[in-house]
């Protein structure tokens, strides 16, 4: 089987996907390191899984409902618990520049 | 006062014929932490001051402390889950399990360290400095609920919560010669619990001895409306079935767990354990777990794509410090679970493992139906020394051969002592059940422990 190697260009790619900045030492070591990790795992090909169902979860649930009404128990109280930065005594949400 | 080993069912006792006061048991376990927890890091969080509340003097757990890995919500204490992320973050509201002990009159000492997010076996992955194993402080706890087993070996509380999605309440249990419980998935409520992989997350109890384990299990599981991936079945009565008599059982012994690759001292130990066992009258079957090699692919496949997903709340906005500020391991686990699920590798990595993950709960469905449980090491390894595995993270996860299959299963799983390496480290086994088995499991935990010989009064300093 094929040696899985995943290049710079690779884990660049997957750090932008998933939100990542990365050094160059960290491109570097990451590359080696799952390179390796997915050329562990691609040992599952020798598992014959034709005609075998998915399992995504083991409890054996379906989808849990309740009724369409307000928790009062789940309230938030106040927004203060939740809001993360102060200004001029009032608290706010800080977000990235977007324009 | 020695307390070290009293169970809960005892300090309870003199809490209730007034010999102990629960301001001086807080206090107990208070100046131990002052004194140890410096030299082994176990705790993240203290709390100074006992929050005792006399309307609950009647509860089971009234005046009992105890400590939470690190990944519980309590209102108003910071919750790092062991991550930078999440330093500063104050809680807004109590997990499930928080309340529910609470309720029951136990009271919080403090939050335990852990590997960041869950993703370790050694608590070397915590961004706040690793915790080192009581029995000998070169080597590593165990993880990732690592800080629990510490305190507890250390007697700086008396139970603790820990978390178990691939190994993470058994591998340290056994590093730390203390007992704990993995549940079956969906027994105890996730609710308040840092997500790492939600398919696998499971919350459970850590003690020094098996009838606190079944105590403190009495109080947690069940049903909870806000996680609903919580069973509905009745909770039966844990403490009552211990008990029992357990010969006429059959234990199942799996061939591939105790293969080549396996440290002989680990192997010696769990074979004099199943030699009690067998003087207890049960019956050795030997079995066979055929997938048992895929296991750690399977699991390395779906539990970083779930965590890659879960990972994606801390933005930096609502909650915590920005993505920059997670570590190494959390950064290879996202990126990995980025690749397997994305577009073109999907089916070949994820829907793979998943199918394959069917087998393996087969093979336990299969094993289980003719035994009534199984035996098994927890680590191929013992306690290895701080360092020793860091530097490469497949080496790391080889670790976890012989937990991550009972995660995939979403089967319950018991550690108990085996004993002692030449080296005076400690080492551990698991008895696993079938699905919400759990007093089969205590049961048997229970009756080993009473019969195995080992010293539970062992502790790792005066």
């Amino acid at each position: 089987m094929k040696k899985i190697v995943l290049s710079h260009q690779d884990v660049i790619h997957l750090a932008k996907l998933a939100n990542l900045k990365l050094t160059d030492i960290e491109i570097n070591n990451f590359s080696k390191q799952l390179s390796s990790i997915l050329d562990y795992v691609n040992q599952l090909n020798e598992v014959n899984t034709d005609k075998v169902d998915e399992t995504a979860a083991t409890a054996g649930l379906t989808n849990i409902l309740r009724e369409d009404e307000v928790n009062s128990g789940q309230k938030i109280k106040s927004l203060d618990d939740l809001a993360v930065e102060k200004k001029d005594k009032r608290k706010y949400f800080k977000v990235k520049r977007i324009m | 006062m020695d307390l070290y080993n009293l169970t809960i069912r005892q300090l309870r006792q003199l809490i209730t014929e007034k010999k102990l006061s629960p301001q001086e048991l807080f206090a107990y376990y208070l100046d131990k932490i002052k004194k140890l927890n410096p030299r082994l890091n176990a705790y993240l969080t203290v709390l100074q001051e006992a929050k005792i509340d006399s309307s609950l003097a009647e509860k089971p757990f009234f005046g009992i402390p105890f400590s939470m890995k690190d990944t519980y919500n309590v209102k108003g204490m910071k919750t790092t889950a062991g991550s930078k992320i999440l330093e500063n973050y104050i809680s807004p509201f109590d997990s499930t399990v928080y309340t529910k002990l609470k309720n029951a009159g136990a009271l919080l000492i403090g939050k335990t360290n852990c590997d960041a997010f869950g993703h370790g076996g050694s608590t070397e992955n915590s961004d706040f400095g690793p915790t080192k194993n009581p029995w000998n402080q070169d080597y590593v706890p165990g993880g990732s609920s690592g800080g629990s087993a510490a305190a507890l070996a250390a007697d700086l509380c008396s139970f603790s919560i820990g978390e178990d999605t691939g190994g993470s309440i058994r591998n340290p249990a056994s590093f730390c010669s203390v007992v704990g419980l993995k549940v079956t998935y969906g027994l105890v409520s996730r609710y308040g619990c840092v997500a790492f992989a939600s398919s696998l997350d499971t919350v459970g109890p850590m003690a020094r001895n098996v009838e606190d384990l079944a105590a403190v299990l009495q109080v947690i599981a069940g049903n909870d409306p806000y996680d609903s991936t919580t069973s509905v079945q009745t909770v039966p009565d844990y403490s009552k079935s211990l008990q029992g008599k357990i010969d006429g059982l059959k234990m199942g012994v799996p061939r591939e767990y105790f293969a080549a690759g396996v440290d002989t001292e680990v192997v010696a130990k769990i074979e004099k354990s199943i030699k009690v066992f067998e003087k207890l009258g049960v019956r050795t079957v030997p079995i066979s777990l055929p997938l048992t090699k895929y296991a750690i692919a399977a699991y390395y496949l779906i539990a970083p794509s779930e965590t890659s997903s879960n990972l994606g709340r801390y933005d930096g906005i609502r909650y915590g410090n920005n993505r920059d500020f997670f570590g190494a391991e959390a950064k290879r686990r996202i990126m990995l679970g980025t690749y397997t699920l994305s577009s073109g590798y999907y089916d070949a990595y994820y829907k793979k493992a998943i199918k394959v993950r069917t087998l393996i709960k087969r093979d336990f469905a299969e094993a289980l139906s003719k035994v009534d449980f199984i035996i098994a090491p927890v680590n191929p390894t013992p306690p290895f020394k701080i360092g020793e595995k860091i530097n490469d993270p497949l080496t790391m996860y080889l670790e976890d051969a012989f937990t991550v299959p009972v995660n995939l299963a979403g089967v319950p799983s018991l550690t108990l002592r085996a004993g002692f390496t030449k080296n005076n480290l400690p080492i551990g086994f698991q008895i696993i059940g079938k699905h919400f088995a759990e007093a089969k499991l205590l049961n048997i935990g229970y009756q080993y422990e009473r019969n195995s010989g080992i010293e539970t009064v062992l502790k790792p300093y005066e």
